[in-house]
């Protein structure tokens, strides 16, 4: 992460993939703002205390407001980057997802550990989140490989041990065991 | 007890064989655990509390000390070489160190986190030392009123930053706020936006939001190239280099940055509830404003590294203030150190410094001493962990994401805990690659429950709107964040211009 020198507008840099970008940025805002205004809504119904002036839903309500108005905002900001004529297209959206297929997949997998991790334990889904990943990206064979089946095995049942003997923490063990 | 006879009494509790040993132990379990992602330094003082049961009472909190200073340099870690902030108090650590460590100088970046976070601390000790208690009285005079202006303050500073857009930046910290409303009202108890879901009830925990925006998103960028992938490729190319005495000069020759930074961490931390998560921040802010060179800030500078790490530490210090001469604690990590004094059946307050003079002043010592043993052990131990660059990615990514998993687990023992930290980490990831800054979310999410609070509080105090205007303190914070936008904006504006 870098925290380069800001902008005032915010604009979106014009040049190739800003087309695309300004687009992401403008369904995004588009899609928030509709979100946050059904929200707004919604904590219009949440009680109100008679021992303070500002009830439950209040505070939600004020930050709420103030995120539309950002939202259409940026939104406005990418529709006229959209017209700019300098506003080119870039890849394609199926092509910018198939670039970071890699960074999709390990989320993939991060994602499906998660779920499986109640029913196999902690040990066995860190053992092959781990070795899966690893296989995925690129430890196919020879020496990668031995050295990802032993970092698999580490940090899986090495960690499992170290939280449930000397930090008394017990992670999950697995329903199906 | 005359304060010589105090004195000389906590020195020869402290310097004992076994008193020195566990704070050395303290040290590298605070260095380590900081320096793991989804670890915190709370986390690892929480484990050490029964530790020190059995230990007498200056040697207990001793021993706790040395985590928590410990803890506030480990952060640094893995924030200058993952880009991830082992602590929420190193987010504006990873502005600079991250960017020098990837431009092939990771030793110089954490050599100069160790050299400012070691002054940080110093000063913040000497402060603790000569200005507890007027600092502390001064501390509690804030109302709900300065406390809400210095939370708006703080999310207007950290939103005009980072990232390329000020709008960009608003929008983030406003949505960090949002998500902090979810779960249980901190007032009424109400459950708002949870749809009913369990995974919602408790609301969304800040420490996984901080792990899944900064640290899955951080590592699902690291794998998007197959190439790099294929050829085995480290975080961090080339020979890497640690000369921490050259880096010494390099900070020492910075001494405005260092103080100021100091200063500003030893300041918030003294006002409890503010602590590291922000000073950090405003310290690095200041550090920028007084800059000839603002416009390096975040292209890995050494101002920049030297001001949050500085900021961040002075904070241990800040925070003990109100502990020890009040009896209120500062931060969740002073709640525990509290909570170990009173387990030994020591009153913590006032009375500390008449009743127990010699264990008031050798928390002081501790700091001191925490802070000496900080700095040797790691210098003795960064070439160790600057190995972590030569990992190569494939091994590395999937290691933090299951310590991160850990993490978030460890946190409540809740599974659900790890459906968020996906969903949050996958946001993260694509608001990130929008070029959205992510630091402004987190610490809304982190301030928000002390903003609602206070607000709240401020309101059934009084209704009269008008007191955050006309109250001096909340009044100079509400005009701090209106010119932090503003001055953004102006030299945005100027920067066009000459473009």
């Amino acid at each position: 992460m870098t925290a380069p020198t800001p902008t005032a507008s915010g604009e979106t840099p014009v040049g190739e993939g800003a087309r695309g970008q300004a687009l992401a940025n403008a369904i995004l805002n588009a899609t928030l703002a509709a979100l946050f205004v059904a929200l707004f809504v919604q904590a219009d119904s949440l009680p109100s205390s008679m021992w303070e002036p500002l009830g439950s839903g209040s505070f939600p309500r004020l930050v709420l407001a103030a995120l539309v108005v950002f939202n259409l905002s940026i939104l406005t900001q990418s529709l006229l980057t959209l017209r700019r004529p300098d506003c080119k297209a870039g890849a394609g959206a199926a092509a910018w997802f198939v670039q970071r297929r890699l960074a999709f997949a390990t989320l993939a997998a991060f994602a499906l550990y998660a779920l499986s991790m109640p029913w196999l334990g902690f040990p066995l889904a860190s053992l092959l989140f781990l070795a899966g990943v690893q296989w995925t990206l690129g430890a196919r064979r020879g020496r990668r490989l031995a050295i990802a089946l032993i970092v698999a095995a580490v940090f899986s049942l090495g960690l499992y041990w170290l939280f449930g003997e000397v930090f008394r923490i017990s992670l999950p063990a697995g329903r199906l065991w | 007890m005359p304060m010589t006879t105090a004195l000389l009494s906590s020195l020869d509790q402290l310097f004992t064989l076994a008193t020195l040993l566990s704070m050395m132990i303290g040290v590298v379990a605070g260095v380590i655990a900081a320096a793991i992602p989804g670890f915190t330094v709370t986390m690892a003082i929480v484990l050490t509390l029964p530790v020190t049961f059995t230990m007498p009472p200056l040697q207990g909190v001793a021993t706790m000390l040395a985590v928590y200073v410990g803890g506030c340099s480990g952060g640094l870690i893995s924030a200058a070489l993952l880009g991830i902030p082992g602590t929420p108090s190193s987010v504006a650590t990873t502005f600079d160190a991250y960017p020098m460590a990837r431009r092939g100088e990771p030793g110089r970046a954490l050599a100069l986190g160790i050299w400012a976070s070691f002054f940080g601390a110093l000063i913040s000790a000497l402060v603790l030392i000569v200005a507890a208690p007027p600092l502390a009285m001064i501390a509690v005079k804030l109302g709900p009123w300065e406390y809400f202006s210095l939370i708006l303050f703080a999310v207007t500073v950290v939103a005009s930053l980072v990232g390329k857009s000020v709008l960009k930046g608003l929008m983030m910290s406003l949505l960090g706020l949002f998500i902090a409303t979810i779960g249980q009202d901190p007032m009424m108890g109400v459950p708002r936006f949870t749809f009913g879901l369990d995974l919602l009830a408790s609301g969304l925990p800040f420490l996984v939001v901080l792990i899944g925006i900064f640290a899955v998103s951080q590592l699902a960028g690291e794998v998007e190239n197959p190439a790099e992938l294929q050829q085995n490729k480290a975080l961090i190319q080339g020979r890497i280099r640690f000369e921490p005495f050259k880096v010494l000069r390099e900070v020492l020759s910075r001494p405005g940055n260092l103080l100021r930074s100091s200063l500003v961490g030893v300041v918030i931390g003294a006002v409890p509830g503010a602590g590291g998560s922000i000073a950090n921040l405003i310290a690095y802010d200041q550090a920028k404003r007084a800059s000839k060179t603002p416009e390096r800030f975040g292209t890995g500078i050494a101002d920049g590294v030297v001001a949050s790490e500085s900021g961040n530490s002075a904070t241990s210090g800040g925070g003990l203030i109100p502990m020890i001469a009040l009896g209120i604690p500062g931060s969740a990590v002073d709640a525990v150190l509290m909570a170990a004094l009173m387990v030994q059946g020591i009153s913590v307050g006032p009375r500390l410094i008449m009743d127990n003079a010699d264990l008031a002043y050798g928390i002081f010592l501790a700091m001191f001493l925490a802070s000496a043993m900080v700095l040797v052990f790691c210098l003795l131990s960064m070439r160790w962990f600057l190995r972590i660059t030569e990992i190569p990615k494939s091994i590395i990514v999937p290691v933090v994401l299951i310590c991160c998993a850990v993490g978030a687990l460890a946190l409540n023992n809740r599974v659900t805990d790890l459906y968020l930290l996906i969903g949050i980490g996958l946001m993260g990831y694509l608001l990130a690659k929008l070029d959205y800054p992510l630091a402004p979310l987190v610490l809304g999410v982190i301030l928000g429950p002390i903003a609602e609070t206070n607000l709240r509080r401020a309101l059934m105090a009084n209704e009269d709107w008008t007191l955050f205007l006309t109250r001096p303190i909340s009044l100079a914070l509400l005009v701090l964040a209106v010119l932090s936008v503003a001055f953004t904006v102006r030299r945005a504006l100027r920067q066009r211009g000459t473009e």
